[in-house]
Formats: structure tokens, sequence, C-alpha cells
């Protein structure tokens, strides 16, 4: 098979925000060719390079999104007209200026809030297809034309975008937008808009592949969009965060008019990529609710649980008595929002029932403010816990020790969890927490706070206790402290859940039956003719592929034709499905 | 085998899918197994009146007012519920407020929050600051070719024709590098320059050009310019050392430009109001920037006891002006094509007079002969750089008042 992996700031850059993954999962699957087709987030990263690529790799394309090289197209009368009309639609949508609806209807009580969540809901079917059409119809004009990034700019676009906003209808906030805010957020469109002039979609592009994968969903996905509208390519979105939700954390500081207005966009983007998507996995139930909260179907979600490499823990999961059975691990970055404070008031409370433990505390700052955090706690234990020996004549420490992978004490990470009988993890925000999944592969019983996708990884391997309670935090390390069969059950159990749940290889192997799910639901795209010009049905099957590289140079012949033997097929190319119907569905 | 019971525990979760599995407990019984173990009756003691501390009628209120600021600024429920989240909200905490996840809790948090309060004026976008490097970089090209002029003053012969070399070699590096930066570069320095090669030409002519023709009318020329003001060839020192030292004041007026420009631009509230407070600002300075030249010109002609020529090198500058602030703007197209047709309607003066000498061809000279003997020679380029700039000047404002052409430069992360 033959896959388009689709990325955004990610996968080859050396500096890519889901390259592991993409890494293990491109040479996981090597009987499998990939196509990586990955946008890029700035300078810096594409100065960095990428990583090294596995020989499955037929090629890279890759496409800025910092930075724009005019492309000097200049639209004439008709397509100027087309351009404004579809890009008219889209800030009419963004907006929600109603196109004919009686805007008295929302005009009620409350209307703002009820139009604003309607992407949301997904309860606007119209809208969600006023804006698709919208979208399509500006890809069309792109590809016809060889580009948007210059009409995207111009003028006429930020002349479009204030007759949006003034229209009747529209939010309040967006009508507010003030001439910086209507330029700040056509800039914005025109960097999220910039897939539409890419050359990707032609039939030695993306056209080619069997399977479009988006590594994220956002702008990394509107690429196998427009390849599913033009080409009929099928579309597989992955998030492990969701883009959305980040979009909303990392631009606090805009003007309300911009903001509402990106808002609606990209929130309709992922309502559009979920909805034309085969299959949406999440990395975990958080992730999921929110893809369904944007319009995902239940149907066409799945939960791909990011896998971890086993091998590295395999050893110390295997030996459970290393452990040090008075000791507490505490592993990960050092930063605020850890809450490390309150371990050590919880490790306060359990001195005083279990007085000989120690707490190691491992890991590095994160950042200027972790590094701030990280001599706080420092302070803050040294003055809850004055240096103690053995005895009159040995030199003391203190029992909170602050250490960092990599130094004689601790030369790997699965030597911090075991030297632990217990690992804790006191958080109050956290994603998908790496550092537990270790903990359970090391089989170690781990104590979490119920935050973020702690208590699906957990399982019922471990205890769970809420963020910010210190004491119930201590009580259930006393009581693991106290009990030391317990702590061998729940270990063996929490490994034996980690190496069924969160390797790399169940990750890998869900991809791959996803793959092949998605492949043996979508429509044959091309037809191989005989010599009669009769059409020759199964003739390639997606996984005619044989895994092994052909000596002779003419790798498309051999994706595509099949075997030698089989009489050098004639090549056609069904009509791509009318567009009417793929936006208006 | 009995430690397998352990995993069914009611106070472990029950796994991934149900996180409402413990049906709206408060997270006090989530510590059930440690207080049962440890059998702590002090601990359970003091928990109980803890219990009640937030029971308040409306517990929604207060953590609207402990996250009133996002609620206040957010534009939409998940803008909400993504904040709530970053705090530490999860669906388990939402079931403390009889909500069934943080979604609905967004949502009734949104619905209730008071955006009454003016949205905060919208931050104006920077106005570029003068930087020490482009305005001394701009007194550069006249200095330098104040010193040249004075050099070829001073010196005779052989020694002049060096000192005229180095010199013109010296002004145009120092042009190049005060255009590279400051408020008259390009916005993006990877395209080609279109129109050095006119904008060269043009200049030269302004300095030789008007001997030429009027030798050329007269018959000759007989030989070649000395350097000197009143030769055969005279040459005309006086405009191109006052557009030398015009380059600071351009530079300072198209930095005026953008910077009101920007101002302008935060404080209005379409695109027409703009374009109304723009075209004034653009006209403004344009007339200040020929004020300034024309006090230069007369400055210079005074200090090299030359005639100024005000119409020709006012409409040479008012064109190399507007020329640079298009393109400085992103509108490099059509000043690149008016600066060649200028630049071509002079030498196509010029090759008609020299043409006219071949036999048969007289008649082909007869407008420019006319024109030179009538008013002069300096009508030609005064003629061809007039029209350009007027032409310029009515692209400008159309261009220079879009909104789109003030947009603040992206910022390239």
């Amino acid at each position: 098979m033959r896959i388009g992996l689709l990325t955004e700031g990610g996968y080859p850059y050396v500096s890519g925000d889901a390259r592991l993954w993409c890494d293990r999962l491109v040479r996981g699957l090597g009987q499998h060719e990939f196509d990586v087709y990955a946008l890029s987030r700035s300078q810096h990263q594409e100065d960095e390079g990428w990583i090294p690529l596995p020989p499955n790799v037929r090629g890279v394309r890759t496409a800025p999104m910092w930075t724009a090289e005019d492309d000097e197209v200049v639209l004439g009368r008709r397509a100027r007209r087309r351009f404004t009309e579809c890009f008219g639609e889209l800030a009419a949508v963004l907006s929600g200026a109603s196109g004919g609806a009686p805007p008295v209807a929302r005009g009620a009580a409350g209307g703002a809030s009820v139009a604003a969540k309607g992407f949301a809901e997904g309860a606007s079917a119209p809208e969600a297809d006023r804006f698709a059409n919208a979208l399509y119809g500006l890809a069309e004009l792109a590809r016809e034309t060889g580009g948007l990034v210059g009409a995207l700019r111009s003028e006429a676009a930020v002349r479009t975008l204030e007759r949006a906003c003034r229209a009747p209808g529209a939010h309040r906030t967006v009508r507010e937008a003030r001439v910086p805010d209507l330029l700040a957020v056509a800039a914005h469109l025109e960097r999220a808009l910039r897939p539409l002039s890419l050359d990707w979609y032609e039939d030695d592009g993306l056209g080619a592949v069997d399977l479009c994968h988006a590594a994220s969903g956002g702008p990394a996905a509107l690429p196998g969009l427009l390849a599913r509208h033009f080409t009929g390519v099928p579309l597989l979105v992955t998030e492990y965060g969701v883009r959305l939700r980040t979009h909303y954390l990392s631009a606090p500081d805009a003007p309300p008019a911009v903001r509402s207005l990106l808002a609606a966009f990209h929130g309709r983007l992922a309502a559009e990529a979920y909805a034309r998507a085969e299959v949406v996995t999440a990395g975990n139930t958080h992730a999921r609710r929110w893809q369904e909260r944007c319009g995902a179907d239940r149907e066409k979600l799945r939960t791909v649980y990011p896998g971890m490499d086993a091998r590295p823990f395999a050893e110390v999961g295997e030996s459970p008595e290393c452990a040090d059975p008075d000791t507490l691990v505490w592993v990960g970055r050092v930063e605020p929002a850890k809450d490390l404070v309150s371990l050590l008031h919880a490790f306060a409370e359990i001195r005083k029932r279990q007085p000989k433990t120690r707490l190691r505390i491992v890991g590095a700052p994160a950042g200027a403010e972790g590094t701030a955090y990280l001599g706080h706690c420092r302070t803050l234990a040294a003055q809850l816990f004055p240096d103690e020996a053995d005895g009159p004549h040995a030199t003391g420490d203190n029992p909170v020790s602050f250490e960092e992978i990599g130094g004689p004490e601790l030369p790997a990470l699965a030597d911090a969890y075991a030297s632990g009988a217990v690992t804790v993890l006191s958080s109050v925000v956290e994603g998908f927490p790496i550092s537990l999944v270790e903990a359970m592969l090391c089989g170690r019983v781990t104590v979490s706070t119920d935050v973020g996708a702690v208590v699906e990884v957990i399982g019922g391997t471990g205890i769970v206790v809420p963020p910010r309670n210190p004491r119930a935090l201590a009580e259930a390390c006393v009581a693991l402290l106290r009990d030391p069969a317990r702590r061998a059950r729940l270990g063996a159990a929490a490994r034996a859940r980690a190496l069924e749940l969160f390797t790399v290889e169940q990750n890998i192997e869900a991809f791959h039956g996803i793959y092949l799910e998605i492949v043996s639901r979508a429509p044959i795209r091309r037809v191989v003719l005989d010599e009669a010009g009769a059409p020759l049905p199964f003739a390639v099957p997606a996984e005619d592929h044989v895994p092994i590289r052909w000596a002779a140079p003419s790798p498309s012949l051999v994706v595509r034709g099949g075997p030698g033997w089989a009489a050098r097929p004639v090549r056609a190319t069904t009509p791509v499905p009318a567009t009417a119907p793929e936006g208006a569905r | 085998m009995s430690g397998l019971g352990e995993l069914d525990r009611p106070e472990t979760p029950a796994g991934p899918g149900a996180p409402g599995a413990r049906g709206g407990v408060g997270p006090e019984q989530a510590t059930s197994p440690a207080t049962t173990s440890a059998s702590d009756p002090e601990a359970a003691a003091d928990r109980k009146p803890a219990a009640p501390r937030r029971g308040a009628a409306d517990p929604v209120k207060a953590l609207m007012h402990r996250h009133r600021e996002l609620c206040e600024r957010a534009v939409d429920p998940l803008e909400i519920a993504a904040g709530l989240e970053a705090h530490g909200i999860t669906d388990r905490t939402a079931t403390r407020f009889r909500h069934r996840d943080v979604f609905s809790l967004a949502e009734e948090m949104y619905a209730r929050a008071s955006r009454d309060g003016d949205a905060p004026p919208s931050a104006a976008p920077a106005a570029p600051r003068a930087r020490a490097d482009w305005a001394l970089l701009t007194l550069l090209p006249g200095t330098l070719c104040a010193a040249a002029v004075a050099a070829v003053h001073l010196t005779h012969g052989q020694s002049r024709l060096f000192a005229a070399a180095a010199g013109t070699l010296a002004v145009a590096l120092a042009l190049r590098a005060a255009l590279r930066r400051g408020p008259l570069s390009r916005p993006d320095r990877t395209a080609p320059g279109r129109a050095t090669t006119w904008t060269t030409w043009l200049v030269a002519y302004a300095l030789l050009g008007n001997g030429l023709l009027d030798g050329a009318v007269a018959g000759g020329p007989d030989s070649l310019p000395t350097g000197a003001a009143d030769g055969p060839w005279p040459l005309t020192a006086t405009p191109v050392l006052a557009l030398a030292l015009a380059c600071a004041p351009a530079a300072w007026t198209a930095h005026l430009f953008t910077a009101r420009a920007r101002r302008k631009l935060a404080a209005s509230r379409d695109l027409e109001d703009f374009a109304a407070a723009v075209r004034p600002l653009l006209l403004g300075i344009f007339a200040l920037f020929l004020g300034v030249l024309t006090v230069l010109l007369t400055v210079c002609a005074a200090a090299l006891d030359e005639p100024a020529p005000y119409a020709e090198t006012l409409t040479l500058g008012a064109l190399l002006f507007l020329a640079r602030l298009l393109t400085a703007h992103g509108f490099a197209y059509a000043p690149a094509v008016v600066l060649t047709a200028t630049a071509t309607l002079q030498a196509a003066a010029l090759a008609v007079v020299f043409t006219s000498r071949l036999p048969g061809c007289g008649l082909l000279a007869v407008p420019v002969e006319t024109l030179v003997t009538t008013w002069g020679a300096g009508t030609v380029p005064t003629l061809a750089c007039g029209v350009a700039a007027l032409a310029l000047l009515v692209h400008a404002t159309r261009k220079l008042t879009r909104a789109s052409a003030h947009a603040p430069p992206e910022p390239s992360r």
C-alpha cells in the first residue's frame, strides 16, 4: 500500500512534534510505502534538517507555513470574481452572518451563543456545507490559477472580510472588528490556507497514494481533505493532542474579533476534517471527547494509545525485587503544573507514619519557570525535612533528593523507576502521563492524581487520588508502603496492562489494521483495463504490493501494475465523482 | 489469585471510557482505600467538616469568579472549556458543579458571563522605531557626493577623472547600502531589483544629459566632458548633489508616513475611513519631501555657484521618491514600468537628434529641436519625469491608501 503521511511541523524534521511516533510507525510498517508531505513551522525548524529516513519512505515534499514567496499569480477578471465569491462565503460563515436565512430567529436572546457553538455541535449542517463549499471552491480556483497567496493577501480579501463582518447577523464581537483586526485575520487565513496553493494534488503527488494519513488535525489535515476532494483518496486523521484545543490555548492575547473569527475557522476546519475522514483516531479518551464535541461521528472514532518502547524497561520490570522498599520515586519534567509542593507536603505526612521513607525526585526543570520552581521546591524540602544520619558519627543527608537522569547514580530512566517501590505522580494538569506508563512497564505500583488521562492509563492497577490533596496522597502511599504483597500484585498487573496496551507494537498493529480497513472499504479509484479495453476487476488490490524491493528501477510500474507477469495492463483513471455532491454531502 | 480481586475494587476506576463510573461522588471517596487500610480515625474526623465547605447554593458562581478573566474574554464555550482544562478541571470535577462534563460546565459559564464591558482597544501595531543604522546610512550618499563634487572641482586632468570615477563608485555603493535597510528597503530582499538600471540612467541623464542634448542640437558634441560646468559639454552637478543629499529626508518622510499610517490603521474603524485618512497624509508627505528637496537644491546651487534647475530636479526627485515608496510597500511592478518608460523616452529624444543627421531623416528631430531651442534642453527630462511622476502619484493614491499595503510584516518565526 502507498500511504501519504501528512504532517505539520512534525515528522521528518529533527525538532518536529510527533516525529518519534511517526518514525516508529513508518519503520514498523516496512511493508508499506510512505510519501511524506510535511508543512514546516519555522525557518529554524527547516535549518535543523531531517531525521534519517527509512528506505520505505519514497519521497518527502515540504512546504513552508511560515513564509510565502509571492507567487506573482495575477488573477483574471473572472477568477477574481470567483475568488471574491468563495472567500466572501467563507468569511460569512466565519463571522456568523447568515447567507439567506432570516437573521431575526437568531437575534433572539442567547442567539449569539447558540450560533457560536453551532459548529461544535454539528447542529448547523447547512453552515458546515457552506464552509466546505467555500473551501473547496477556493481550492479549485487555486488549482486552476496556480496559487492564491497573492489573492489572499490582497486588498480584495480584506475588503471581503470587512463586508462579512459588517453583514447583518454577524456576531457582536466580530462586528467590532477594526482594521488591524481584519488585517491580522486575513494574514492568518492566508497562512492557514496555504496548502490550497500547493501542487501536491496531481496524479504524481497525493493523487497516487492509496490513503492519506494526517498525523495531526488542523492544517495538516487540509491537504488530505483536498486530496480527498480532488481524487477521492480516503483520509485518516490521527490526533494525539487536539489541534483545536491547542489553538485556543496558544493565542490568548489577540483582540476578541480576531480570536472569534479564527476560532470559528479552526473549529469548522476540524469539523470538516472529522466529517470527511474515514476514521479518526484519538490518543486518549480526553482527545476523543473533544473530537466528539467537534462533530466527529462515534462510529469513526478509534482510540489508539501512544506506543512506548518497552525494551529499556524489560530488565527492571522482570526483577521486581531490586526495589528499595522504603523509597518513593517521582519522575518527570519539573514545572509548576506537576505540583511538587503538594508532593512534599504529602511526604511530610508519610514521614510521620513511616519515618524511614525517602523520596527521590528525578527530572530536569523545563524552562526558566521550571528552574525557579525547582529552586522553590528544594528550599521547601530543606525546610520541611532536616538532614539526618544513621548514627552520631555518620554524615547525614536529606530524605528528599533531587536528581537528574544521566549521572553516575541514575544512568538510565529505568534505573530511576527501579530504585523505588512506589512511583508517585502529583500533577494538577496532565495530558497523557508518559511517566506513569514507564513506571507500569517497570512493574512498579503507582499513586497518582486524578488528572488528564491518568485514570484510563492506570485502569485498576494503581491508586488514584484527587489532585491538590496531599493527605489523600500520603494515605495512599502509606497504605502501599506497609503492604509489600499488594505492591507486588498491583505492580505485576500494571506491567501486564502496559505491555498489553501501551507498546509500540500494539500502536503499529492498530494503525496497520485501520489502514487495511479503510482501503478495503474505499472505492477503487483506478481500474486496470485488459487489452480489449474491458475492466479487469480485482486486478489491483491494495494488498498486492509484494513487500520486497524489485531490482528494476521502475517502482511506479511495480506498485501500480502488479507483478511483471500480468501482461502489462493499461492504466486508466475513473472519473472523479462530480464535485457538487462532494461538498454538499 | 486473591491479588487479582484488587483490580475490581470499586474505589479504583473501572478503566478507560468510563469516566463517570463513580457517578458524581465527591473526590473524597477516592481516598477510601487508603483510609480503610490505614484506619486513621483522626484523618477521617478532619475530613467530615470539609465536605460542605463548597456546598454553597451556587458553586458555579465561585468558579466563575475564580476564572472571571477567562469567562469575560472567551469568544465561545470551547475556549472556556480549554482554559478550564488547562487549570486542571476534569469531567470528575465538573460533576461537583452538577454538570456531566467540562463542556456543559463551560457552556453554563459562557452563557452566564457578562461580556458587557467594552472590548479593550486593540493594541496598535507597533510603529517602526527610527533606528540609528539606517538614519546614519541615509546621510552617507549625500556626504560622499558632496566630497566627490568638491574633489572634481579641486582637481584637474587625469586626477579629476580618477576622482570622478571614485566618487561615482562610492556614491553608488553608499546608495545601495542606504536603501537596503530602513523605511525605503524592499519588503522581500530576495526579489531582484528591477529598476536599478533605469534609475541609474535617469540620474546619469540629470548629470550629463542636458549638456549632451544641447551639444547634439548644436551639431556636437565635439569633446568628452571635462568635468567643468562651463565646458563645451557641461556637467550639471547641482541636481545630482541635491538628490543625493535628499536621501536622508526621503527616508525620514517615508518613515513618518509608515508610522502615521500605522497609527491611523489602529484608529480607523473600517477601510474607507482608513483610505480617507491616509490620502491627505500621503499628499502631505509628498509635498514635504518636495519642499525639502527645493531647499536642498537652492543651497546646492548657491554652494556650487550654478543655476538651480528647479523644474527638472523636482520632477526627477518626485519620480524617484514615489517609485521607491511604492516599492517599499510591496508594489514593485508599476514603478519599474514607469521608470523604464521615462528612461526610454529620454534615450529616444537623444537618439532622434543623432538619427536626424542621417540623410533623409532630418524631419525626425524637429519636435525635440523645437523644444530645446524654444525652452532649453531641460524641458525634455522635465516633461518625461513630470508626466511619469504624475502617473505614479495617481497610482500611489490608489495603492498606498489600502490597508493591506500597511499590514504589519509577518513575524518570521
